[in-house]
């Protein structure tokens, strides 16, 4: 299984890019970039050239879903897992969000004493 | 891989000042979502709309956000409002009063802000909402068989609790981010999932702070699959095709464990210093202790205090404890208490000698703090279930006869004090023998055994409610008028025509009659209240039963 260590997050609220940053960092020892946009991921994705990417769904401007769309033109998804992260949802929205290319959606809120765990889970599913 | 060991209080610091910030962040935050709901009353319906998106976005972030910092109860408030908001934009059409409703909603909860909410941890995790907050159990069922799993959802519905079914673990880990159930039901079995039920079911409890009930459901009837339940903490194990009001009998009996009183514990110790450290012990174990210094006090002490266990010491100056314990024992009321010695006597003889006169049991000083609450916990426990099946129907776990008649009496004499009606209710099911018949006694007895938990869950609290007869149950319920009751035992009813019971492969559902008196029509005693409710029993009979009249 190749090696986990570099996370792209694109989260618009500051308070949760700051906590998945800690969360992530600390429990998990990755190494994690923070963007507040859709745009700015765009722009830095392949500079920073993540292992993994974890999206919020609801930002202002360019959205999840929009966001990913985009970053499929630029970057393997298919070797770079790109996970949803949303509040509460139902089964089909997240089958939804698969269609759409996502790996997984982690639920909001998340633990983060648990998000790395997550995360780890979902690379080695997808990896494994 | 393995996990990096984190540097666990730095961390936690770390966590913790983020979630000071995020409490900072409320108190700004909140005030704004109540000036922006005030908005919504003004403005036209285009800015009415522009408004109520903002407010919803404001709202998502939030329910998404709020847990994560420990604001458990705020996210989930906040999210229910985003619903609520969604659902208007859905509509785009904004009633007036609902609106209103709305607006206030969205006020209060900005209001009660940060003060309704406990102190957060810093680390977050998913918190059981308080018991106080609800009455209804709510139950998480694992079932990748969908008509089982919404079969069963419906019919514990029906009992008054809250279900939802999943049919993926990655479904059913969604639901306990969001909140954590009473009680876990899962299928052993899973189809497409790589882990059993149980695997998960295992790493789940370890998850928890608590373990959660868990009651456990498959088709594998071996003695391995028993053990690992039992492993995992499983208090239930079904077969399918799963009984389910028979599910339904174990799960009430899971949460009346949990929420029984706690015991009360009586011990009679000349030295102070220990009776306070085992008073020390045993309060943190949750139980209700006293202490008595001087054996003379003991009628007093167990008249008042009506304890369910006894700790007695044995070497005492005024009297030894075989001899306190003959005295208890004197008195019948106090047989079902259990009596323990606390000795630093190691002699075994002379421990049976003392055991022989009276007393159930000897602990040996020094007592590890485990031993001792062991000890006391399963007496106690033990105690507290016999004195319970002595006074209630055994089957049902209801009032008997006699005593649930005696009821009648004392809420006719309030009815008559207060002036505000009383209603009594006679319950019978429909052609109870024919289930005897054809499905044999033990079907027979999970009918009954339904019915009574069916009203024990719908009915109210001050309601009481008694086995009558065989398969005839009284309902008395106070302040409560013959229609309102009517209505009551009218869903009750319908409720128990859809319970589905299972018998031999066989599947089969049972109806019940009822009638209805009410002090209202005046009532001079008792037995006339009854002998009213009997007639309209009656004639609910013969009316063609599965009906409720009234007298």
């Amino acid at each position: 299984m190749p090696e986990l260590s570099r996370i792209l997050h694109v989260e618009d609220d500051p308070s949760i890019q700051a906590v998945a940053k800690v969360a992530l960092e600390a429990v998990g020892g990755f190494r994690v970039l923070s963007c507040s946009c859709g745009q700015d991921a765009l722009d830095q994705v392949q500079g920073f050239a993540p292992d993994f990417i974890l999206l919020d769904v609801m930002m202002p401007g360019m959205d999840g879903p929009q966001t990913l769309a985009k970053i499929a033109q630029l970057v393997d998804i298919g070797r770079i897992p790109v996970v949803f992260m949303t509040a509460k949802v139902q089964p089909a929205e997240i089958e939804h969000y698969r269609g759409l290319g996502a790996r997984d959606v982690i639920i909001k809120p998340f633990d983060p004493m648990q998000l790395a765990a997550q995360v780890r889970h979902i690379w080695s599913r997808v990896h494994g | 891989m393995a996990e990096p060991d984190p540097p666990t209080n730095e961390l936690q610091r770390q966590l913790q000042l983020l979630g000071e910030k995020f409490a900072e962040r409320l108190a700004h935050e909140l005030p704004e979502l109540a000036s922006k709901a005030q908005l919504l009353q003004a403005a036209d319906h285009q800015a009415q709309l522009q408004q109520l998106r903002s407010l919803r976005d404001q709202l998502h972030k939030l329910a998404g956000a709020a847990g994560t910092f420990g604001f458990a109860s705020i996210g989930q408030r906040a999210h229910e409002l985003e619903q609520q908001a969604m659902h208007w934009l859905e509509s785009l059409r904004l009633q007036d009063q609902g609106l209103q409703e709305f607006i206030q909603q969205v006020q209060q909860f900005a209001a009660q802000g940060v003060q309704s909410e406990p102190a957060p941890n810093s680390r977050a995790r998913p918190q059981a909402t308080p018991k106080a907050e609800r009455d209804v159990h709510c139950i998480y069922i694992l079932e990748d068989e969908t008509s089982i799993g919404e079969s069963m959802r419906l019919t514990l519905g029906n009992f008054g609790y809250h279900a939802e079914h999943f049919s993926r673990v990655a479904d059913l880990d969604a639901a306990l981010q969001r909140r954590l159930p009473d009680a876990l039901i899962i299928d052993v079995n899973l189809g497409d999932s790589e882990q059993t039920g149980l695997a998960y079911a295992a790493a789940l409890q370890q998850r928890l702070e608590q373990p959660l009930p868990l009651l456990v459901i498959t088709t594998e009837d071996d003695f391995a699959t028993h053990l690992e339940a039992v492993r995992v903490g499983a208090m239930g194990y079904f077969t399918k095709p799963v009984d389910i009001p028979q599910l339904e009998n174990r799960l009430e009996r899971c949460f009346a464990q949990q929420q029984g009183e706690p015991y009360r514990v009586l011990i009679v110790d000349d030295d102070h210093h220990l009776a306070s450290r085992y008073s020390l012990i045993l309060r943190g174990a949750n139980m209700l202790v006293e202490v008595l210094e001087s054996p003379a006090g003991i009628f007093e002490a167990m008249s008042r205090f009506n304890p369910e266990v006894v700790l007695l010491d044995v070497n005492m100056p005024d009297c030894t404890g075989p001899e306190l314990a003959q005295i208890i024992r004197f008195n019948d009321d106090w047989l079902r208490v259990p009596i323990i010695y606390l000795s630093a006597e190691t002699d075994i003889t002379r421990q049976m000698n003392a055991l022989i006169k009276a007393g159930d049991d000897f602990v040996s000083k020094p007592i590890a703090d485990n031993a001792l609450i062991t000890t006391v916990f399963s007496r106690a426990q033990r105690a507290r279930l016999l004195s319970i099946a002595l006074s209630r129907d055994s089957l049902t776990g209801l009032l008997k006869h006699a005593d649930i008649k005696e009821q009648v009496g004392i809420e006719l004499e309030r009815a008559q004090r207060s002036g505000k009606p009383a209603s009594v209710a006679m319950l019978d099911i429909d052609l109870f023998k024919q289930v005897n018949d054809s499905y044999g006694h033990v079907a027979g007895d999970n009918v009954i055994r339904a019915l009574a938990n069916l009203l024990r869950q719908r009915l109210r609290r001050v309601d009481s409610l008694g086995r009558y007869g065989g398969e005839e149950f009284l309902v008395v319920l106070p302040d409560c008028p013959a229609t309102q009751a009517r209505r009551i035992l009218d869903e009750i009813r319908q409720r128990f025509a859809e319970l589905h019971f299972i018998a031999g492969g066989s599947e089969f559902s049972v109806t019940l009659s009822a009638g209805i008196a009410s002090t209202e029509q005046g009532a001079s005693d008792a037995g006339e209240l009854l002998e009213r409710a009997d007639r309209a029993l009656y004639a609910a009979k013969h009316g063609g039963r599965n009906q409720v009249s009234q007298s």
